[in-house]
């Protein structure tokens, strides 16, 4: 892309603003809600599904961020908002277990699933089981060994307690039946890497596209994959079901509607997403993340949701309360 | 070294192609406004302009929002200067003697001081980059939670350097401070606590919203009570200049701050914070007028500003070597990155050197192109004061308002600042400084993490503080600073503190 056609894009860009005002949805911006900080997955895959759903909806598609107390507040005020299809919500697997956790410290939830209406996933990115160079693990046998006999050890690193790093420790410990070891929280799936790269824990459980680059400098081993298959990128990487563990998970980017939203809108989004999945833009984008091309409809994603939302359930009663 | 060289002189063609210079000077342009203009931060500057950036080739995009967030390094010294207010967080301590400065009619030396301890800062930044990146980046690794620990234990002590008014007030003032920061989500056990069922609490109080209302909205509800000169302190075009003596003045502290804020910003996570605080209780520890401090003191403008400035550079540094991003807005630039198919890592270097040296080279056309940008700026910006009060506070307080809520598009935010503003009037009136208890608000909840994930990975055992080389040596430099302190107390000697403690006994007594 030169100048001009920069130049003349942005231009394009200004021009759409004042768009006629039509009776039919949309007929003015639609605003994307994205519950996480910049720089996040849920923020590099929803500015480009935004910026292929303009054209689509003919309508100006504007992300605003909108995060804070672990993705909590962005779902409440998608939540909360009017339910006429021009607020959707970017969010992830933390949606699924808010109420649990509420559940669990006898709060009255903030959100429940059923505020959300399923839109479309728009990635799934496989959970690596992780270890760093240090240490003497080669397969996921050697490290439920090693767990088994000293659990007191091993310290595991998540970006947040409850968070989609912590469950996948705890659905892991229950498909091995090794005792629960030791958990260092941190601030995010960055930090929850660098606690791992330093050494100050032993293992993790990260997103596929976030490890990758350690993997291949040879700074982490990944031991298993919590994908179904075996994924492209590291295709040695034994899936925990060949290896006869069952479990499965992946971190994902979902958007929602709010509850309420009517039926023909509902349905006009997710034609308009399915369409803007096709996109260049959207594919490359995912492409170069390193995540396979993993985008579901609203039906299997609503499914898909079922599913994961249950097993999320049972993980966040696995770890229970803290002390 | 040769082949450095010469992979930098590589960097250099590519960071001089025409396309490549006008972006850089774009990235800059738009860092210097967004640092100027309260009301949008460098966060969301860059996240706005990456879908932009979709259609240039990953070097151009890396260039021209790498800008953006130095240049907001620049920019973001010019309202804590001329008005009080913190644009960011990083720039809390150069409102305290900048606008001090500014007030005795050194706005604009204190402008120009600030932009070349940037321009320093920023240079060496990028010089150090260049050289040491590498073995760098594994120190960087080797900063777990016991050696963050052990840093803001030092920052804890240091605090003691940071007020101009006596000890005990300073103490206060950070504990208030200290439980402000208890506020929010314990990351250990999931709890809220103090949020009063505001989900909006969760995350604590923030920074920018406490800092611009103490110091900002403080100063603007205090005005009115006090005589107000008619006279606007709008200094001749001569006067913009720094003599010779604040040129002298600031040379040792912007290589100080430089030399820390380098070393800090390299350490992940949220320690580029504090390196201004560092740099600033620093200044006032080796000064030999601690006095001066809080009244405008040329050295509590450069440090911290060149501290912060070579911070963000320093940020790059385990970013691009190990692929880790220290805060947030290096994150966003691995996002950006990532798009563009270039994965940061060990492997950018070798897989990339394009984009690797043209960005490295960038930075040294941009910091000059900054300097060139901000430099003439200097007079316009000082204009600012030839503006009545009358007008120029509601306007002031406007910006405050939609600058808060930007950060987090919160509304509790706002209201956050509003309270907080009302408070720092309180405070001035009592002569309290608000400095510590940002410094209190900011050290609280990354202490309390730090210290608590130590004890998970040593299972309860103190020792580890002690165990590990970099924590044991920042542990031995805070005991021999106490015992720096507690030799004045017992040889009794009076310094500074005392003489100020005692004028604030005899203003009571009038």
């Amino acid at each position: 892309m030169d100048r001009r056609s920069f130049v003349i894009g942005t231009a394009a860009c200004v021009a759409a603003g004042p768009a006629f005002a039509q009776g039919a949805f949309p007929s003015h911006a639609v605003t994307i809600l994205v519950a996480f900080p910049p720089g996040g997955a849920n923020d590099t895959v929803t500015r480009p599904i935004a910026a292929a759903l303009e054209p689509i909806l003919k309508q100006p598609v504007v992300v605003e961020t909108k995060a804070g107390a672990g993705g909590q507040i962005g779902a409440q005020v998608a939540a909360t908002a009017k339910p006429d299809g021009y607020t959707l919500l970017s969010h992830n697997n933390g949606i699924s277990g808010y109420a649990e956790v509420d559940k669990l410290f006898g709060r009255e939830p903030k959100t429940k699933r059923g505020d959300f209406i399923p839109l479309a996933r728009l990635v799934a990115d496989p959970v690596l089981l992780l270890v760093n160079d240090q240490q003497p693990y080669k397969t996921v046998k050697d490290f439920v060994d090693d767990a088994r006999k000293r659990p007191e050890a091993i310290v595991y690193s998540s970006g947040g307690l409850y968070g989609a790093t912590h469950l996948p420790v705890a659905i892991l410990e229950k498909a091995t039946g090794i005792p629960k070891l030791r958990h260092l929280p941190t601030n995010g799936g960055g930090p929850a890497l660098t606690a791992l790269l330093g050494n100050n824990a032993q293992i993790s459980t990260q997103a596929l596209s976030a490890a990758a680059p350690h993997i291949k400098s040879g700074k982490l081993r990944a031991l298993a994959t919590f994908g179904a298959t075996r994924s492209k990128v590291l295709p040695d990487v034994p899936t925990l079901k060949e290896l006869g563990y069952s479990a499965e998970y992946y971190l994902w980017v979902g958007l929602f509607a709010p509850k309420g939203t009517p039926a023909d809108i509902v349905a006009t989004l997710s034609a308009a997403l399915d369409k803007a999945a096709e996109s260049e833009q959207f594919k490359s984008v995912v492409a170069n993340l390193g995540v396979e091309s993993s985008y579901q409809n609203a039906k299997d994603f609503a499914a898909f949701w079922e599913a994961d939302a249950k097993l999320s359930d049972e993980a966040v009663q696995l770890i229970g309360k803290q002390a | 070294m040769e082949s450095t060289l010469f992979s930098l002189a590589h960097g250099f063609a590519i960071a001089f192609q025409p396309d490549n210079l006008w972006y850089a000077f774009l990235g800059c342009l738009v860092g210097t406004l967004v640092g100027v203009l309260p009301g949008i931060g460098p966060l969301s500057g860059i996240s706005i302009l990456l879908p932009v950036t979709f259609g240039l080739d990953a070097t151009q995009a890396v260039i021209m929002l790498a800008g953006i967030y130095y240049g907001s390094q620049y920019g973001g010294s010019t309202t804590s200067i001329l008005m009080r207010i913190p644009g960011e967080a990083s720039s809390v301590m150069t409102c305290i003697d900048g606008n001090a400065m500014a007030k005795k009619g050194r706005a604009g030396a204190a402008l120009c001081i600030a932009a070349v301890g940037s321009w320093v800062a920023g240079t060496f930044g990028v010089i150090a980059l260049t050289v040491v990146a590498p073995p760098l980046a594994t120190i960087a690794l080797k900063f777990g939670p016991p050696e963050y620990t052990a840093l803001l234990i030092l920052g804890l002590i240091f605090l003691a350097y940071m007020s101009s008014s006596s000890l005990v007030r300073t103490l206060l003032m950070a504990c208030i401070g200290l439980m402000l920061g208890m506020i929010g989500i314990d990351n250990m056990t999931g709890h809220f606590r103090y949020s009063f069922n505001l989900t909006e609490l969760g995350d604590g109080i923030g920074i920018v919203p406490v800092a611009v209302g103490l110091f900002g909205l403080g100063e603007i509800l205090a005005t009115p009570s006090h005589k107000v000169i008619g006279e606007v302190i709008a200094p001749k075009f001569r006067e913009l200049w720094p003599s010779r003596k604040e040129w002298n003045q600031s040379f040792w502290p912007i290589g100080r701050g430089t030399l820390l804020g380098f070393i800090i910003g390299i350490i992940p996570g949220s320690a580029h914070i504090i390196s201004s605080f560092l740099s600033y209780a620093l200044e006032r520890r080796v000064s030999k007028n601690p006095e001066e401090f809080g009244h405008g003191a040329v050295a509590g403008v450069a440090g911290p500003e060149s501290a912060n400035n070579s911070a963000s550079t320093g940020a790059f540094v385990p970013m691009l070597a190990l692929g880790i991003p220290t805060g947030p807005i290096p994150a966003v630039l691995m996002g950006a990155l990532m798009v563009h198919g270039v994965s940061p890592g060990p492997q950018l270097v070798t897989d990339h050197p394009d984009v690797f040296w043209g960005f490295v080279a960038s930075m040294y056309v941009g910091n000059l192109m900054l300097l060139a940008l901000n430099l003439p700026l200097v007079g316009l910006f000082v204009t600012v004061l030839r503006i009545p009060y009358a007008y120029l506070y509601p306007l002031i307080i406007m910006f405050c308002i939609i600058g808060v809520y930007e950060v987090n598009h919160s509304i509790v935010d706002v209201w956050i600042m509003l309270i907080m503003g009302v408070l720092g009037y309180a405070l001035r009136k009592f002569s309290f400084d608000p400095a510590p208890l940002v410094l209190g608000l900011v050290i609280a909840p990354i202490f309390e993490q730090s210290l608590r994930q130590s004890l998970i990975m040593s299972n309860g055992n103190y020792l580890i503080f002690f165990s590990r080389p970099i924590s044991a040596g920042l542990l031995i430099v805070c005991i021999v600073l106490l015992a720096m302190s507690a030799m004045t107390f017992i040889l009794k000697r009076k310094d500074w503190r005392d003489k100020l403690a005692e004028a604030e006994a005899g203003e009571a007594q009038q």
